[in-house]
């Protein structure tokens, strides 16, 4: 059996993913929010959709800021080989991914005013057909695994 | 020599206008046909007199605007009304050139000169619409880097290419098959067999007791036969249609490419260069594997080749199963493969091949159950076709080893084969969850590059240990398997 990868990605991740889910929170929340003012001014609407509204939002945010960062990190692994980059990912289904080096493109490494927030960056390998990526790596990890990535996919490409 | 600066066969401006003429009826005619009995049909008349003139007109200068002329190693495009345009094409940047007819081509003797490069961007290629045959010809001859042996022959429909490429043909009676069993007659053959054996039984009785008055009855038999009719009209069309399209389809083979023409009233060309090829498939259709016979496709790595609409690349219309082997060893030798210890999921899988497809229906039966026996069966018929569709993909899964290449066989309707070269692989990804854990099972996914984006192909629920020795297989980093 192949063992999973080796390396966590930084545990900063779980932050810089809470302060997303609440970010994303203020969806709903401005939903429940017009409903309540919704049913206020107009008769026909009663007040428990609010209500109903609000539990879904609560329920949302919940599971979204408190659950999933946490367990997203602890599935997340990649590990960097010679000849492949292995990533595991995923927290109801597990994948594991193997990309060989001949077949890498591209190594990109971007940041979002959140993971910058957290000096974290996010490194993304094209290959012809796919893109996979490694989130929340602390920025000069990511910069260094993305000239190192680059540095291996350089050997004799077969032509795509 | 061909260095002058020419200009296309007048006839390009004829088929610039039908082309711009058929845009602009799509478009019009609704207005048009708005207008009738509305008084402004004299003002809609002139409106469309002007535009024609104006595209008649426009046709005119931008056929006479447009240049080409083969200087050296390249192929100098000059053309554009207002804006001018200059395109310059490296003979070592083109991979293909092909010569398309269509009805107006052919009454002239002309062709249209199909000229593509390794760019995804559809853009960048170039066509010169109308040139005399010779032309065409004689631009091919000149601009195809490395000629190929007799390839300059292949039009003419008397010579045959040089004996030592080989080349299939396909011949009427497949091609009837092929017509008669096409994906457009399915769906048309579904409605007729669901319209003569259901639709007595399908209307409950005392649905039609309210319109008891056979004056009803009577109309609605003659739309039944009417329906019919029109069905097996479009049958008759359909394979009419797949007939003159593929009239006459020949694929050959040479060093470094495969060359198809086809076509009764316009004859295509195409070329597909082998470095280009991303995969090799064989499908059968749901109506074509109880007849024996397959399609075979390839994935090529090429946004302009797919242009017809397929996302994959036609090899071979129809032929076959017991041949399509011997097919892709003669034609594509580097795709060959002998089945010979074929992996399949194991019985343990099957529970989640059938809850996939089940569990809809299931719910329907359950809903329409607790409504309304008397549609009862509409749900049931649904979960035993979707018990069958779910058997039969557990059936088809399975998957095979080579040395250089992969082979996968999977079904969603369609039966498909897809054999993948290793180098072609981009990635592979072992999948599980929790109960797949338990039952020591794993999805297997893996992706081609195929015309634009890439092409998953999954095989579901296989053996851990399989998947795992995919895996190893595909790694460049040879594990000790513990």
């Amino acid at each position: 059996m192949r063992l999973p990868p080796r390396n966590r990605i930084a545990t900063d991740a779980i932050k810089a993913w809470k302060l997303h889910a609440h970010l994303k929170a203020f969806i709903p929340l401005l939903f429940t929010i017009g409903a309540f003012a919704a049913s206020y001014f107009v008769d026909f609407i009663p007040y428990w959709v609010g209500a109903g509204l609000a539990v879904l939002t609560l329920l949302y945010w919940g599971v979204l800021a408190l659950l999933i960062p946490k367990l997203k990190w602890k599935r997340w692994r990649y590990e960097i080989f010679e000849q492949e980059v292995y990533i595991q990912h995923g927290i109801i289904v597990v994948t594991r991914t193997v990309v060989p080096m001949v077949r890498v493109q591209h190594v990109d490494t971007q940041q979002g005013p959140i993971l910058k927030r957290y000096g974290l960056s996010t490194l993304e390998i094209s290959t012809a057909a796919t893109v996979h990526t490694i989130p929340a790596l602390l920025e000069s990890e990511a910069s260094d695994l993305r000239d190192q990535i680059s540095e291996l996919a350089r050997v004799e490409q077969d032509d795509v | 020599m061909m260095s002058e600066p020419k200009r296309l066969h007048p006839v390009a401006m004829i088929l610039n206008i039908l082309h711009s003429f058929r845009q602009w009826l799509v478009s019009l005619l609704p207005v048009v046909i708005l207008s009738i009995g509305n008084g402004r049909l004299l003002f809609i008349g002139i409106f469309a007199v002007v535009l024609a003139v104006f595209y008649i007109g426009y046709s005119v200068v931008s056929w006479y605007r447009y240049t080409y002329w083969i200087e050296e190693d390249q192929l100098r495009i000059e053309h554009g009304v207002v804006i001018r345009k200059k395109r310059s094409i490296s003979k070592h940047r083109i991979q293909s050139i092909d010569l398309t007819q269509n009805i107006i081509h052919r009454i002239f003797g002309l062709t249209k000169v199909h000229i593509e490069t390794a760019g995804t961007d559809l853009g960048i290629d170039a066509a010169l619409h109308a040139v005399t045959m010779a032309e065409g010809k004689a631009i091919h001859d000149r601009l195809k880097y490395k000629k190929e042996q007799g390839s300059e022959d292949v039009f003419n429909d008397e010579k045959m290419p040089a004996e030592m490429y080989s080349s299939q043909k396909v011949d009427m009676t497949s091609l009837l098959v092929a017509g008669s069993t096409s994906a457009s007659f399915g769906v048309i053959l579904g409605i007729l067999g669901l319209l003569v054996t259901e639709l007595d039984s399908l209307i409950p009785d005392h649905y039609y007791s309210q319109a008891t008055n056979w004056l009803f009855s009577q109309a609605v038999q003659t739309l039944i036969l009417l329906a019919i009719t029109a069905l097996i009209i479009m049958w008759f069309f359909g394979i009419l249609t797949t007939v003159i399209q593929y009239w006459k389809f020949t694929i050959t083979r040479y060093e470094k490419e495969l060359f198809m023409t086809r076509g009764l009233l316009e004859k295509k060309q195409s070329t597909i260069p082998l470095k280009k090829i991303q995969a090799v498939g064989i499908k059968e259709s749901l109506l074509r594997q109880p007849l024996g016979f397959c399609t075979i496709y390839v994935e090529v790595a090429s946004g302009a080749l797919g242009k017809d609409g397929d996302t994959a690349t036609l090899l071979f219309p129809i032929l076959r199963k017991k041949h399509a082997l011997s097919f892709i060893k003669e034609l594509l030798p580097e795709f060959a493969f002998e089945q010979m210890n074929w992996g399949r999921p194991p019985s343990r899988a099957l529970p989640y091949y059938l809850f996939r497809w089940i569990i809809i229906p299931l719910i329907a039966c359950i809903v329409v159950a607790i409504y309304s026996l008397e549609w009862f069966y509409l749900p049931l018929a649904a979960l035993g076709l979707a018990l069958c569709i779910a058997y039969s993909q557990f059936k088809s899964a399975g998957y095979e080893i080579q040395e250089k290449q992969l082979l996968i066989q999977s079904r969603i309707l369609n039966k498909d084969m897809v054999i993948m070269p290793h180098k072609r692989l981009q990635s592979m990804s072992k999948k599980q969850h929790i109960l797949h854990k338990r039952h020591q099972l794993a999805n297997l996914e893996t992706a081609i590059l195929s015309t634009i984006t890439g092409r998953r192909v999954a095989l579901l629920e296989l053996e851990e240990k399989d998947t795992e020795r995919i895996i190893n297989w595909y790694s460049y980093r040879k594990q000790h398997l513990s």
